[in-house]
């Protein structure tokens, strides 16, 4: 595409060597002569323009949006800008393609599937735009990827529950709906965790789609065919509160240890309440101000996108937050 | 005695619904080239005869011939033998243009399903020039006139080779104009030998167009001759039931009415329905609205109610100036109305007597936004016990229920409640005799109740029966105004057809 | 000149032409970069797809009735062609075809409920959106082998349905050829026409001889057909799919199609006008972030635009309804006069 302005008066014979060239500097990893400008023409300017394209509207892309935000406020000369995705991938795609054709000089995006958003992510790079992803990676290398760390948490969180039910019992995880990649990897994880606690098992794994209602509605149906359900992990903060909001009427708070994910605000009140046992807590506005630093950097210093031979991985720290240690999370850190 | 120009001979056609003898042993005649005109009131059994002869029902016993050759069989066997039926409503297909209407579902095609454009057109073109019909072929038929769209339908017809062609009421979205120009069409149809059974209301319609007229009244075949030999007003009589006369004579009532005047209406007028209507009923009074079929008189009773309210004109309710916007207005005055058609306007088929009795009431017999069952129970007890309901059960549906049954609940549910002013549309269509002197009787005593009651009816026994006082109505206008001792049939007749007296 | 004024009196179309050209100018002139051919090539690339699925939508629309499933009939030949390819490695043609068959199928299904079954359009498409998109999960090979999830399709067949010719977008190209193709049916056939009889007044049709439940039959069978033929354009640019693929899509594609002036009513519209309706919206969304309007503004203009489109239509046979009924009015007080003169 980049060519196509210069083919005017070649023949067949003279394009097929520019193409054969530029292929070969593709291979090696040559900057073009137009990316060299592109790049050359970012570090000169004094206005930046930023795109995050989101999932859907939610606590954790709102609070990223929020950190990064606060980070490019800072800097005075970026104009930010946060799109809704509608949870469709080809929305996504379109988006992307908006705002590369808008000449922003950084996009965040938050991918419905890793594959799908590929070749948009090829677009950026072809147009010197660095990409940084959250929390769901691309196969597409790209500049950076920031993510909380969901199949190790779930791994620590499998532990924290296993602990909290004494080594044995049953337990139900009230999960996402197929077709995200953070739900395998919560699911991988948290049964790898579990597989230290031989006694523990798993009796139960339904989808409630995210929801409070919907989990409620579900560990319901649940608890009336096992009574001897004693441990609940939700995929999600919402989830798990939706679960402790049915054991609450059930008077079985206390007897059921039930574990979330996120650790968004609503999450860890319910923890100092002693309802919800636990969460994997990850500060989300750190997160957001991670992605906001890094897209800051790589715009501002015109950095080729493709220039990396290996994509950034920036992992969030993380804990697993009980009553014991939630008192620990300041207020600021609280986030959703 | 033969004829040869007899196309189409009905002999002996009976149909019954129920108890209801909808035809009875009726015969009729149909020649070539002549204009048929087919009258009676509502529920005279018109319809029916229509329905036999497009193959749509079929009748109990008597026999169709075209021609001397029997015929039978559904829709498609009576199109086949050359009857076609233009239907009140349209049977057009509103987007397609006038060529596609035409030949609907027998469009000529080539290859792979291809539509033939030219032969459609050729085919077209030729039928319309032969019976002299003017049409845009390529305008879709919404886009036309009413009158043309008719025409279409005609052209429809006549596209199929259809020798006989019923119309049911086709001048009843036309202008004067254009009623003008459907006849013209009609017409010439006549001429190309075409034989016509013209059904309508529209008794001038049927002076200008007819050839003959044959009257059906419950059932039966009461007169059929050229229209040259009848006068309107002994069409009318024998539309309505002349030798009644003899027997019923304006029952002498003992009259209720008080000065007081319930319900006015000034200058009321709807666009295109009707024209400065004024009109009064007293409480304790029974007032009759009547008229022929497409006088207005529903529309003027449910522009009242505000079911569509009128466009121009006073409303006054107990001498105060009201403004009805809508059926609510109208029950918080103290209004009630039983539609025509309590099936579809009237009752909740599924729904518990004790509810449909209650429903215009419902905020009396809401607690806290719950229904208070009690009150249902109480209010639906009395009701049903007032009016001698069968069966006496408040979880019965209207479903089960009998005619006249279904009328005392639509009854029960104004009674209910401070209703003062009761409008019924044909309060008796389809309601056996018996039951129907038990309403006239249940009338009389809202009105001795200091209720005033306003009837729409269109059948004279019953309005020279009922009636404190008569409304004639025709085309839209108020063309007379009887008090008891005016009252007679012959006034009343007049003024239907129209003379203002 | 006939011709043309019969064009205008048939179609909604006209005004939506001027409407669109209203908006692209304004759009034009308020944000430059909006004219640019990169981002035309962007809108084409983009609603392509939502228009073939909302020129297939045309038809259960004209015939009066409703397909809810497009949306998870999407997810459903997605997961088709997924599994074919990635988890059996067949090759690229087999894929396709299954997708295609796959959607047919599914349009005839709901061609079974509704003519057979005689289940209202309404419920019984949207039991099968509930039901295609469970019978998406259940093949899912993305659950069956989760290590897929991060595979891309490979196959040179698929991955060459969507490209370009210069800047304009195969599935731009797919959407002329469909447009041309089913206007040409629509119009030129019986089967087309049939369409607009049934849509238009199902009991003429059926006094007409016309085969009623054959004519649905193809309607619902020509959703899922469309369909699956955006579902692989989009595919071919995804490299892969998940479960949810193509929710809510059926709220754009009939969105589209009213907005194009087809008529929920039936027996209005055509196909040319709901590929417009499809463009309409996306020029919209794009031009509104292209002047800065951002959150969720563009899609309340949408919902602003079909309500429009809505009432217009209302607003026209209420307008032609009244100029006959005055007519009649002016007429009939001639016939009384006449009359009392007698």
């Amino acid at each position: 595409m980049s060519n196509n302005t210069s083919n005017r008066g070649f023949n067949r014979r003279s394009f097929l060597k520019v193409a054969t060239a530029a292929s070969v500097a593709s291979v090696i990893g040559l900057p073009s002569l137009g990316m060299e400008r592109v790049l050359a023409a970012r570090r000169a300017k004094d206005s930046y323009k930023m795109i995050f394209i989101e999932v859907q509207p939610d606590a954790v892309a709102g609070s990223w949006s929020q950190g990064i935000a606060e980070v490019l406020k800072t800097q005075q000369i970026i104009d930010y800008q946060l799109l809704d995705g509608q949870s469709k991938v080809d929305v996504q795609i379109s988006l992307m393609d908006t705002a590369i054709t808008q000449g922003v000089d950084a996009i965040f995006l938050q991918p419905t599937d890793s594959v799908a958003v590929g070749p948009s992510i090829q677009k950026a790079k072809d147009a010197g735009i660095p990409v940084i992803t959250l929390n769901i990676d691309s196969t597409e290398a790209h500049a950076s990827h920031v993510e909380m760390n969901h199949y190790f948490g779930a791994i620590d969180i499998a532990d924290a529950l296993g602990k909290a039910m004494g080594g044995k019992g049953n337990v139900v995880i009230l999960n996402a709906p197929p077709g995200i990649i953070i739900r395998d990897q919560r699911t991988n994880g948290f049964k790898k965790g579990l597989e230290k606690y031989p006694d523990i098992k798993i009796i139960a794994d339904q989808s409630a789609e995210w929801d409070r209602k919907k989990a409620a509605d579900v560990l319901s149906a649940l608890l009336v065919a096992n009574k001897d359900i004693t441990g609940v992990y939700g995929v999600n903060d919402e989830m798990a509160l939706g679960a402790v909001d049915v054991l609450k009427s059930k008077g079985l708070l206390g007897k059921v240890m039930v574990f979330g994910n996120d650790g968004e605000k609503a999450a860890l009140e319910s923890i100092e309440a002693g309802e919800l046992t636990g969460t994997q807590y990850t500060d989300v506005f750190q997160q957001g101000r991670f992605a906001g630093s890094v897209a800051t950097v790589l715009a501002t210093g015109g950095v080729n996108p493709t220039a990396f031979q290996q994509q950034s991985h920036l992992l969030m720290p993380y804990f697993i937050l009980t009553k014991d240690n939630v008192g620990q999370i300041q207020p600021n850190q609280r986030w959703g | 005695m033969t004829d040869n120009n007899i196309l189409l001979k009905a002999r002996g056609l009976s149909k019954q619904y129920g108890a209801v003898q909808a035809l009875d042993n009726v015969d009729m005649d149909l020649r070539l080239g002549q204009v048929h005109a087919l009258v009676g009131s509502n529920g005279a059994g018109k319809s029916t005869l229509v329905k036999i002869l497009t193959g749509a029902v079929a009748p109990d016993s008597g026999k169709l011939l075209i021609e001397e050759h029997p015929i039978s069989g559904n829709t498609r066997a009576m199109l086949d033998a050359g009857i076609a039926c233009i239907y009140q409503d349209s049977q057009l297909v509103p987007a397609l243009s006038v060529l596609d209407n035409i030949m609907l579902g027998r469009q000529p095609t080539r290859r792979f399903g291809f539509l033939d454009r030219k032969t459609q057109r050729d085919i077209v073109t030729a039928l319309l020039a032969k019976h002299d019909l003017q049409l845009d072929l390529d305008s879709p038929v919404l886009a036309l006139p009413p009158v043309q769209q008719k025409e279409v339908e005609i052209a429809k017809a006549l596209s199929l080779n259809a020798r006989i062609i019923l119309m049911d009421e086709p001048t009843a979205a036309l202008s004067h104009a254009e009623v003008e120009k459907l006849f013209r069409s009609i017409r010439r149809l006549r001429e190309q030998g075409v034989a016509i059974l013209y059904i309508s209301h529209m008794l001038d319609e049927i002076f200008t167009i007819a050839d003959q007229v044959t009257v059906i009244r419950d059932g039966k075949v009461r007169l059929s001759v050229p229209i040259a030999e009848i006068s309107k007003k002994m069409l009318i009589e024998t539309m309505l039931g002349q030798e009644l006369s003899a027997e019923v004579r304006v029952t002498q009532k003992q009259s209720h009415a008080s000065t007081e005047v319930a319900l006015e209406c000034r200058g009321l007028s709807k666009t295109g329905l009707f024209e400065n209507i004024n009109l009064q009923v007293h409480s304790g009074e029974i007032v009759c609205l009547t008229g022929l079929v497409g006088a207005k008189r529903s529309e003027l009773v449910r522009a009242i109610f505000g079911v569509e309210p009128a466009d121009r004109g006073e409303i006054f309710v107990y001498g105060e100036p009201v403004k009805i916007k809508h059926p609510l207005d109208a029950i918080r005055l103290g209004m009630g109305f039983v539609p025509e058609d309590r099936r579809r306007d009237g009752l909740f088929m599924s729904l518990s007597l004790g509810l449909n009795i209650i429903m215009a009431h419902l905020s009396s017999a809401t607690r806290l936004g719950l229904l208070a069952q009690g009150t249902i129970r109480s209010v639906g007890n009395e009701q049903i016990a007032d009016l001698g309901i069968v069966p006496a059960r408040l979880d019965a549906v209207p479903r089960s229920l009998s005619g006249g049954n279904q009328q005392k609940v639509l009854l029960g549910r104004w009674l209910t409640g401070n209703t003062r002013i009761i409008i019924l549309d044909e309060p008796t269509v389809g309601i056996d005799v018996g039951t129907k002197a038990n309403i006239y009787a249940l009338l009389r005593k809202l009105a001795a109740a200091n209720k005033a009651v306003l009837i729409v009816s269109s059948d004279i026994e019953e309005v020279l029966t009922v009636a404190d006082r008569v409304v004639v109505m025709a085309q839209g206008r108020v063309t007379g105004n009887f008090d008891q001792t005016q009252i007679s049939q012959e006034l009343i007749l007049r003024a239907a057809s129209g003379e203002v007296m | 000149m006939l011709k043309f004024k019969s064009l205008r009196k048939t179609s909604a179309n006209f005004g939506l032409i001027w409407f669109y050209l209203v908006v692209f100018i304004v759009f034009s002139l308020v944000a430059p970069i909006f004219r640019t051919t990169q981002n035309l090539t962007n809108i084409l690339s983009a609603y392509s797809h939502i228009g073939i699925v909302a020129v297939g939508m045309t038809f259960p629309l004209l015939l009066g009735g409703i397909d809810l499933s497009v949306g998870s009939i999407m997810g459903l030949v997605a997961m088709v062609v997924f599994d074919a390819t990635l988890l059996f490695h067949l090759p690229g043609w087999v894929g396709i075809l299954a997708g295609l068959l796959t959607g047919i199928l599914a349009g005839l299904f709901n061609a079974f409920l509704i003519v057979r079954v005689k289940i209202q359009p309404f419920i019984a498409t949207l039991a099968t959106l509930t039901a295609y998109r469970g019978l998406t999960y259940a093949i899912s090979g993305r659950q069956i082998n989760p290590d897929l999830t991060v595979v891309a399709i490979k196959d040179p067949l698929l991955l060459s349905i969507d490209g370009r010719f210069g800047q304009i977008p195969f599935a731009f190209v797919y959407l002329i050829v469909i447009v041309i193709v089913t206007m040409i049916f629509l119009r030129l056939t019986r089967f087309g026409i049939n369409m607009y009889s049934v849509g238009g007044n199902l009991l003429a049709s059926r006094l007409a001889g016309i085969n009623v439940d054959r004519v649905k039959v193809l309607g619902y069978a020509l959703s899922g057909f469309f369909t699956a033929i955006a579902t692989l354009v989009l595919m071919s640019r995804m490299r892969s799919t998940q479960e949810g693929l193509g929710q809510g899509l059926e709220l754009s594609a009939i969105a589209a199609a009213v907005i194009g002036g087809v008529s929920l009513n039936g027996g209005i519209g055509n196909t040319f006008g709901a590929a417009l309706g499809a463009f309409l919206i996306g020029t919209l969304s794009t031009g509104l972030i292209l002047i800065g309007v951002t959150g969720y503004a563009p899609q309340v203009v949408i919902g602003v635009i079909l309500i429009i489109a809505v009432s217009y239509d209302r607003f026209t046979v209420a307008r032609r309804k009244r100029r006959w009924l005055e007519l009649q009015h002016n007429d009939s007080a001639l016939i009384g006069s006449g009359a009392s003169r007698t």
